[in-house]
C-alpha cells in the first residue's frame, strides 16, 4: 500500500513538471526536451512492435507517410491543422491494415526486409507525385500548427508521449502481455493454446504505425516543411532503436530511459561536435548488442531480482 | 523434384521472348541494362554468400561498397594507382577488414538469434555511412579516367564500352566463387556448413573458420566491385546503400544458394530498370522494379507456405 501511494505521488510530481515546464524553461531546453520526446514515441511504439517478435524497419516509412499527409492535407485542401494530424493517423491506419494482411505473414528476417523495403516504395512513390507532393523539392507549409506557439505545440508531443507510454502499459498490465511474449517466445505454442497470433500482431502493427504516423504528422506541424530525404530520413528509425535498445528492450521503461540518457548524450555531443556526432548511435548499438543486451533498465532489473531473491533465501 | 525443370525451361522460354521484344523496342534498354544488371549481380553475389552460408543478412553491405569506393578514392589520389588495378589492393584490405569485422562482432552474434544479428550490421551500416560523412563530408567526388568514357556507336546510336566490365567481372567472380565451393576442401565445408551447419560440425566441420573465410572474401569482393565502379559512379556517403537492398531482392528472387539464379536475376531486372528508365516522365519509378519484385517475391512465398 506504502509503495503505491509513492508511486503515485512521483507521477503526479513528474507530470506537473513537465506539464510546467514551458513557464521556467528556456527556449533552448524546451526544443531539446520536445525531441527527446519524439523521439521517446517512436522508441516506445518499435518497442511495442518487437515485443511480439517481430523486428520492424517500417518506422521511418509511417513516420514519412503521416508527415506528407498532414502537410498536403492543410497546404493543398486547406485542412485545420489539428484536424490534419487525426487525418494523417487515420490515413496510416488504413495503409498499415492493408499491409497487415500482406505482411505480418511474414517473420524474422523477410519481415524487417519487407517494412525496410516498404520505407524505399512510400519514399520513391512521394517522389513521384509531384503536383501532389512537391516531388524531390519537397512541401513547405506556412501557416505552423498553434501559429508556432511552442507552449502548445509541447504539450501537443507531451500529450503523444504520454499517450504511447500509458498505452504500452496497458499491454504490458494486461492479457495483450501474455500473449505477444508467448507468440515471441514460442509461436506454435501460443498458437496451439488457443491465442489468435494474427489478429495480436494485426492490432500492434496498425497501433504502432499510427503512433509513428502522428510523430510524423505533429513533426511536420512543428517545423513547417517536409522532403523526401528527411520526411523518410533512416535517422527515425536509428535513434528510435537506439534509445529503445540502450534502455532495455521489451519494456516500457527501459525505451523511455534509454530516450533520456542518449537523448541527453547525443544533445551534448552535438554541440562538441557539429558533424556526423550521429556515429555515436551505430557505435552505441554494435555494443549493446555485443556486451549489453538487456540495455540499462533490463540490467539492473534482474541484478534487483538476484539480490532480491538472494536476500529472501 | 520432377516439375522443376520444366518450371526453369518455361521460365528461361518467357525471358527469351521478353528479351527478344525488348531488344527490338529499346535496343539501348537492352544494353544498358544488361551492363547495368552486371553489376547488380557482381554486388549481390557475396551478400547471396553471407546469407546462405552464414544465415546473416548483413545491413552493412552497400555501406562496405561505399567504404571501399573512398579507399579505391583515395588510392587513387595520393598514390595514382589506377582504379581497374586498385581492385587487388582494394580486393586485399577488404579481406582483412571483413576478417577484422568478423572477429570483432559477427562472431558474437552468430548464436543470438536473428533480431540481435539485423540490428547488428544495421548498426554497423550506420557507423560506416556516418564516419564517411564525418571525414568526407556529403560532398560527391568523381575520378576521372579517360579509357572510362569510351564509347562505340551502332547504327544510330552510342553505348559505353567500359561498362561491359561489369557482366563480364561478375561471370568471373561467379565463375571462381564456384570452383572455390566446388573444388577447394574449404569451399566443400561451406556448402556442408550452408546446407546443415549442425550436421556439418558434428561430422568434424570447423564451423567457425568457415564462417571466418566466407564474410571474409564475401567483403573482399565488395572491394573488387568497388574498384570497377570508381570511373563511373560519383561517391557520396549514400551510394552504396540502395545496393543492399537490391542485392537482398535478386537474392530472394534467385533463392538461397542459387549463384547462376543471381546471375540471371541481376540482368533481367537491370534491363526492367533501364527499360522504365527510358520512358519519358515516368524515369524515377525505375526505382520501384527491385522493391516490387522484393515484395512480391517474399510475398507469394509467405502465401504458398501458409497454404501447405
Amino acid at each position: 500500500m506504502k509503495n503505491r501511494t509513492g508511486l503515485i505521488i512521483a507521477v503526479v510530481g513528474v507530470l506537473s513538471v513537465m506539464i510546467s515546464l514551458p513557464y521556467y524553461s528556456g527556449a533552448y531546453f524546451l526544443s531539446v526536451t520536445m525531441t527527446i520526446l519524439l523521439n521517446m514515441t517512436l522508441a516506445v511504439s518499435w518497442d511495442m512492435m518487437l515485443r511480439t517478435g517481430q523486428l520492424s524497419f517500417g518506422i521511418a516509412g509511417f513516420f514519412g507517410i503521416g508527415s506528407y499527409v498532414s502537410i498536403v492535407a492543410v497546404s493543398n485542401f486547406g485542412v485545420n491543422n489539428v484536424v490534419s494530424i487525426f487525418l494523417a493517423a487515420a490515413f496510416v491506419a488504413v495503409i498499415a491494415l492493408a499491409l497487415a494482411f500482406a505482411i505480418l505473414k511474414l517473420r524474422g528476417i523477410y519481415f524487417a526486409i519487407t517494412t525496410l523495403a516498404l520505407t524505399m516504395v512510400f519514399s520513391v512513390t512521394i517522389r513521384n507525385m509531384p503536383t501532389l507532393t512537391g516531388g524531390s523539392g519537397g512541401k513547405v507549409l506556412y501557416n505552423t500548427i498553434f501559429n508556432g506557439d511552442t507552449t502548445k505545440i509541447y504539450w501537443l508531443i507531451l500529450t503523444m508521449a504520454l499517450f504511447t507510454i500509458l498505452l504500452s502499459i496497458v499491454f504490458e498490465k494486461t492479457r495483450v502481455h501474455y500473449a505477444i511474449s508467448s507468440i515471441r517466445n514460442d509461436e506454435v505454442v501460443a498458437k496451439s493454446s488457443g491465442i489468435n497470433v494474427f489478429k495480436y500482431l494485426t492490432v500492434l502493427f496498425v497501433i504502432t504505425a499510427m503512433i509513428q504516423g502522428v510523430a510524423g504528422a505533429i513533426y511536420t506541424q512543428q517545423y513547417g516543411f517536409a522532403y523526401p530525404e528527411t520526411a523518410f530520413s533512416l535517422d527515425f528509425l536509428m535513434l528510435p532503436m537506439a534509445m529503445a535498445l540502450v534502455g532495455g528492450i521489451y519494456s516500457t521503461w527501459g525505451s523511455v530511459i534509454g530516450s533520456v540518457v542518449l537523448g541527453l548524450v547525443a544533445e551534448y555531443l552535438r554541440l562538441v561536435m557539429p558533424h556526423g556526432s550521429k556515429i555515436i548511435y551505430g557505435i552505441i548499438v554494435i555494443l549493446i548488442i555485443l556486451f549489453l543486451p538487456k540495455g540499462i533498465y533490463g540490467t539492473l532489473e534482474s541484478k534487483l531480482r538476484t539480490t532480491r531473491n538472494g536476500a529472501r533465501k | 523434384m520432377n516439375a522443376k525443370p520444366f518450371h526453369l525451361n518455361r521460365t528461361l522460354l518467357i525471358l527469351i521472348i521478353l528479351l527478344v521484344v525488348i531488344a527490338i523496342w529499346k535496343p539501348v534498354a537492352l544494353i544498358y541494362g544488361f551492363q547495368r544488371g552486371g553489376l547488380y549481380a557482381l554486388i549481390a553475389l557475396p551478400l547471396a554468400l553471407i546469407l546462405g552460408i552464414i544465415g546473416i543478412l548483413n545491413l552493412g553491405h552497400g555501406d562496405f561498397l561505399t567504404l571501399a569506393m573512398y579507399i579505391g578514392y583515395l588510392l587513387f589520389e595520393n598514390l595514382k594507382i589506377d582504379p581497374l588495378l586498385s581492385m587487388v589492393p582494394l580486393f586485399f584490405i577488404f579481406l582483412a577488414l571483413g576478417m577484422g569485422i568478423y572477429m570483432i562482432t559477427i562472431k558474437y552474434v552468430l548464436k543470438s538469434g536473428e533480431l540481435n544479428q539485423l540490428i547488428l550490421t544495421f548498426g554497423i551500416s550506420m557507423v560506416i555511412i556516418q564516419m564517411a560523412e564525418l571525414i568526407w563530408t556529403t560532398r560527391p567526388r568523381n575520378l576521372y579516367v579517360s579509357y572510362a568514357s569510351s564509347s562505340v556507336s551502332f547504327l544510330d546510336f552510342s553505348v559505353g564500352t567500359y561498362e561491359f566490365l561489369y557482366p563480364a567481372l561478375a561471370i568471373g567472380v561467379l565463375i571462381a566463387l564456384r570452383l572455390f565451393l566446388k573444388k577447394t576442401k574449404l569451399g566443400q565445408a561451406a556448402t556442408a556448413v550452408g546446407q546443415n551447419p549442425r550436421g556439418a560440425e558434428i561430422v568434424g566441420i570447423d564451423t567457425n573458420r568457415v564462417y571466418f573465410t566466407v564474410f571474409s572474401i564475401s567483403i573482399g569482393i565488395l572491394g573488387i566491385a568497388a574498384g570497377v565502379m570508381l570511373p563511373r559512379t560519383s561517391i557520396f556517403p549514400l551510394t552504396g546503400s540502395p545496393y543492399t537492398l537490391k542485392s537482398f531482392a535478386l537474392v530472394a528472387m534467385a533463392g538461397l544458394g542459387d549463384l547462376n539464379g543471381i546471375l540471371i536475376g541481376g540482368i533481367t531486372l537491370g534491363i526492367a530498370e533501364a527499360v522504365i528508365q527510358s520512358i519519358p516522365g515516368y524515369g524515377g519509378w525505375s526505382d520501384l522494379v527491385f522493391f516490387g519484385v522484393l515484395l512480391a517475391v517474399i510475398l507469394t512465398r509467405a502465401y504458398r507456405r501458409s497454404e501447405s
